[in-house]
């Protein structure tokens, strides 16, 4: 029954340099704290490789860069309350819209600086997470994530019917150039460096949560919610300060977006096909872990490019069929899987379909 | 001595149904109640009641003379009153080590670093059973251990006042005499607990007093001999027959 | 007034239609706890087979209901034996994630197929109208459509509760691991559901491609309407469903004559909110979700 676990196969013979590694690999709370290092500085290098990547690429690829970099840290904000929590947030393009027209109705219309209208608008989505937070996460697996989703809608629509303040169907351009603008246009190598800091920031409170007393929290609560609060966790500000958190890294990369694009219509921002796309990423790369939103929103970001590019028509089927497939043989994303298969040396991704199939 | 956990007139009705009807009990620390009671008694309702789970549709609870009725469960666990559950709820994405570290982290001492939380989490599992089981999954355990581990995150919390659902349902009767060594000494330790329980010769070791719930009402409060040689206690459990039967021979 | 009635009998006539589309939604979410995302895709797919059929043949599509119902039983079937199967047991993201998919392979696949142009399938007698007292103007096609929606529901009904394949459907719904000990096999009994639920999808879809103009871009309407219709009405009851159509129906026939532009919408889906927010079993089910029991 527990051949797995006392495997030489799996644990390696103490002492020598493979014992180790495995050990590693697999992590004992011995070394926690090495692995935590070792992440970090991972972390660390990934991000100088990402500034240095700058100098490599010419404009087009800037911009696709900039986007690939905005998916990893909307995928890492939504990995806090759906991927650490359990709480599946079929709305969180909501936060995105909100932030973005918040950046974009201070800067039109009172001439806020694009850094304080940013401030504003992550402040705007947290409050609003909280707002809608109250009554929405009593609920549970479905209900959540159809009640965020119909939020999220009813934003897009609000904001279409009020035309005076945010242009309507028609769309708001915010003034980048001249005396008009409040702030000068960053630039495309400028929203490069902010989406790549935004990201950083992302994954970086994803990992700081990971580790910390909180993450314990978050996962008790997805895991046994009632266990976790009869032990001493308060469920409702737990929920709610992540859910909040997570709005405002997502509310806070919207308002970039609004800033980059310059002229906003409601549905791009408002569109629930972004907020798959972020369920998509974290799924493949890894719910719940620190590297698999990064992961995954690389992936399925340059995948989604290649396609658009190689399969003119059709490459949304495509898509279509790669989630199916990915969602069959690998629901717990890549991340997951490698270190599954490390720790037990098991590589079957049939093992997945047999564990979830009925 | 004044009670640590004090209940007055505990109910609680779903639709029609009234689970929980007109229930009194005090826990005292250093004595143990048992509880038992035909299926669907209302015993893990009443537990429930008394920690939050669920609220109740009237009465009181009352924790250190602290008014608590109809508190979160979170609230509850920090004023020192701990739970197990009659169907354990582990974490199971968590080794054993971690299930109990929680407790520590989010109980009444707010530990506030989680390598602190796993040490002091380390005794707690040697504590009932479970010493070097720690990197284990709940997935892994034995039932034996799956209840150690259930008993383990309560403890984890350092309660005043424990409540034991049906801690021994499926454990091997070799298994049953060590579990209850470690009850009764919680018992001599200085807590107050409550245990419901089906095996009676179980409840009559251990209590110090025995409340039977049938129909969710309280049918007799007492010693253990007391209680489980009364009629309405056999007529409850085996019917009317069975306990006339009980009664005419007793006459004889 | 005579608007407002107008409005009303609309109203009720499109959420018959609505309610039979969520019918079938809500069957599969009750019984398998599966929020099918692609049940919009369906619902075209029977209107584009209806309109095929009426190209090909010339067949009526009221009498397209059948084939079109009949081919999406076996589609719905199979799609939930081979596919869906596969990750029932699985979080809900990844369920959601899976429909999702299939969603997007359909809606695609169709738009390649017959292109996003909006398409009907007129007949001499749909337009036509019914005229009340009261200056009410009830067109012949829609309350076919709609008496159609009604009798199919009721069939379901009757259907699942007294029949044996019906209640084991109920049975599965309940408890699957004791349905299974009792000898139902619950892979066949999903799928079948599911292929009900495909089914009365797409009659809706032929029915609906007889009033209406219709697109592959229409899929996702669809399946957030079968949504607000079944949390409305609640699950865990074929009725609630058909219910909560005829509520949503009503509620946008009205909103469109009260409210300006598609602020309609956003009043629905912030009712959708306040009631999963107030009362999630909704006007006529159990508290469902809550009380399953699964093995």
């Amino acid at each position: 029954m527990t051949d797995v676990k006392t495997d030489e196969r799996t644990t390696g013979t103490p002492g020598t340099r493979a014992g180790a590694v495995r050990a590693l690999l697999r992590g004992t709370p011995e070394n926690a704290g090495l692995r935590q290092a070792i992440g970090w500085g991972i972390g660390l290098l990934v991000l100088i490789g990402a500034f240095g990547l700058q100098t490599q690429l010419y404009t087009g690829q800037v911009r696709t860069v900039s986007t690939v970099f905005m998916f990893v840290g909307l995928a890492a904000a939504w990995n806090l309350i759906g991927g650490y929590t359990g709480y599946a947030c079929f709305g969180q393009v909501g936060f995105f819209g909100l932030g973005a027209y918040s950046t974009a109705i201070l800067m039109v219309h009172a001439h806020v600086s694009f850094w304080l209208s940013m401030a504003v608008a992550t402040v705007i989505a947290a409050l609003f997470a909280a707002l809608v937070g109250w009554p929405l996460l009593r609920l549970k697996g479905h209900y959540f994530a159809v009640a965020t989703l119909g939020v999220a809608e009813a934003l897009r629509e609000v904001v279409i019917n009020l035309p005076k303040l945010t242009g309507g169907g028609a769309g708001i351009t915010i003034p980048t150039f001249g005396p008009d603008a409040p702030t000068p246009w960053l630039g495309n190598d400028g929203f490069y460096v902010l989406f790549l800091i935004l990201a950083a920031v992302a994954v970086a409170v994803g990992g700081v949560v990971a580790v910390s007393r909180g993450g314990y929290a978050l996962r008790g609560i997805h895991q046994d919610e009632d266990a976790a609060a009869a032990m001493g966790v308060n469920t409702t500000r737990a929920k709610t300060l992540t859910f909040a958190g997570s709005a405002a890294l997502t509310g806070a990369i919207g308002a970039a977006y609004a800033f980059q694009q310059t002229t906003l219509f409601p549905v791009r921002p408002f569109d629930v096909n972004i907020t798959v796309l972020m369920v998509v990423m974290v799924v493949l790369g890894g719910s719940g872990t620190v590297a698999g939103p990064v992961i995954g929103a690389v992936a399925v970001a340059y995948g989604q490019e290649w396609l658009r590019q190689h399969i003119t028509t059709g490459h949304a089927l495509v898509l279509g069929a790669v989630i199916i497939l990915a969602v069959v043989f690998m629901p717990q994303g890549f991340v997951n899987y490698a270190s599954d298969a490390a720790r037990t040396g098991r590589l079957s991704l049939l093992d997945n379909v047999r564990r979830y199939r009925l | 001595m004044s009670s640590l956990l004090e209940a007055r007139n505990l109910s609680r009705r779903f639709g029609g149904l009234l689970a929980v009807s007109g229930v009194d009990l005090d826990l005292v620390p250093g004595r143990l109640l048992g509880v038992i009671g035909p299926n669907g008694a209302g015993k893990s309702t009443m537990i429930n009641l008394l920690t939050g789970q669920l609220k109740p549709t009237t009465g009181t609870v009352r924790v250190d003379g602290r008014d608590l009725t109809g508190a979160r469960p979170w609230r509850i666990a920090h004023s020192g009153v701990a739970r197990t559950f009659q169907i354990v709820k582990p974490f199971r994405g968590m080794t054993v080590l971690d299930n109990v570290a929680l407790a520590g982290l989010y109980g009444p001492n707010r530990i506030r670093r989680p390598a602190t939380a796993r040490r002091s989490a380390r005794e707690v599992l040697d504590r009932v059973g479970l010493g070097g089981k720690g990197d284990l999954t709940p997935g892994e355990l034995s039932v034996a251990d799956a209840r150690r581990l259930e008993l383990a995150k309560a403890l984890a919390l350092r309660p005043k006042v424990l409540l034991l659902d049906e801690v021994l349902a499926g454990l091997r009767p070799a298994e049953i005499d060590p579990a209850l060594q470690l009850i009764a000494g919680l018992r001599d330790e200085g807590l107050a607990l409550l245990m419901v329980e089906h095996l009676v010769h179980a409840i009559a070791a251990v209590s110090d007093e025995v409340l039977v719930l049938h129909h969710g009402q309280v049918l007799a409060r007492g010693p253990a001999g007391d209680v489980l040689a009364d009629d309405r206690v056999i007529e409850a459990y085996l019917g009317a027959r069975y306990a006339a039967r009980a009664r005419s021979k007793e006459e004889q | 007034m005579s608007q407002f009635l107008q409005a009303t009998v609309y109203g009720l006539l499109q959420g018959c239609i609505f309610g039979l589309v969520a019918v079938g939604f809500s069957l599969v979410w009750g019984v398998m706890n599966v929020v099918n995302l692609a049940h919009g895709a369906f619902v075209l797919m029977g209107a584009y087979m209806a309109f095929e059929l009426n190209q090909a043949v010339g067949l009526d599509p009221f009498l397209g209901v059948l084939p079109a119902a009949a081919a999406m039983f076996a589609i719905g079937y199979l799609i939930q034996r081979g596919l869906v199967n596969l990750v029932v047991n699985a979080p809900i993201f990844i369920t959601l994630l899976l429909t999702f998919g299939l969603e997007l392979l359909l809606v695609n696949g169709m738009l390649i197929v017959f292109t996003a142009d909006y398409r009907s399938i007129p007949t001499d007698y749909a337009a036509h109208s019914i005229t009340l007292p009261g200056e009410v103007h009830v067109p012949v096609g829609r309350l076919i459509a709609a008496a159609l929606a009604v009798a199919l529901t009721v069939g379901l009904s009757w259907f699942v509760r007294r029949t044996r394949t019906g209640m084991a459907i109920l049975a599965t719904g309940m408890d699957r691991g004791a349905a299974r000990l009792m000898g139902i096999s619950a892979r066949h009994v999903y799928a079948l559901t599911f292929g009900l639920a495909a089914a009365l999808a797409g009659a809706a879809g032929a029915a609906v491609g007889s009033v209406t103009t219709f697109s592959p871009a229409d899929a996702g309407r669809f399946t957030l309407f079968s949504f607000v219709a079944a949390v409305l009405g609640g699950l865990g009851n074929t009725y609630g469903a058909l219910l909560g159509g005829l509520v949503l129906g009503v509620f946008q026939a009205w909103g469109g004559q009260l409210l300006p532009g598609t602020l309609v919408n956003a009043v629905a889906f912030g009712a959708l909110v306040v009631i999963l927010a107030v009362r999630p079993q909704g006007l006529a089910g159990r508290a469902f979700y809550a009380s399953r029991v699964e093995v």
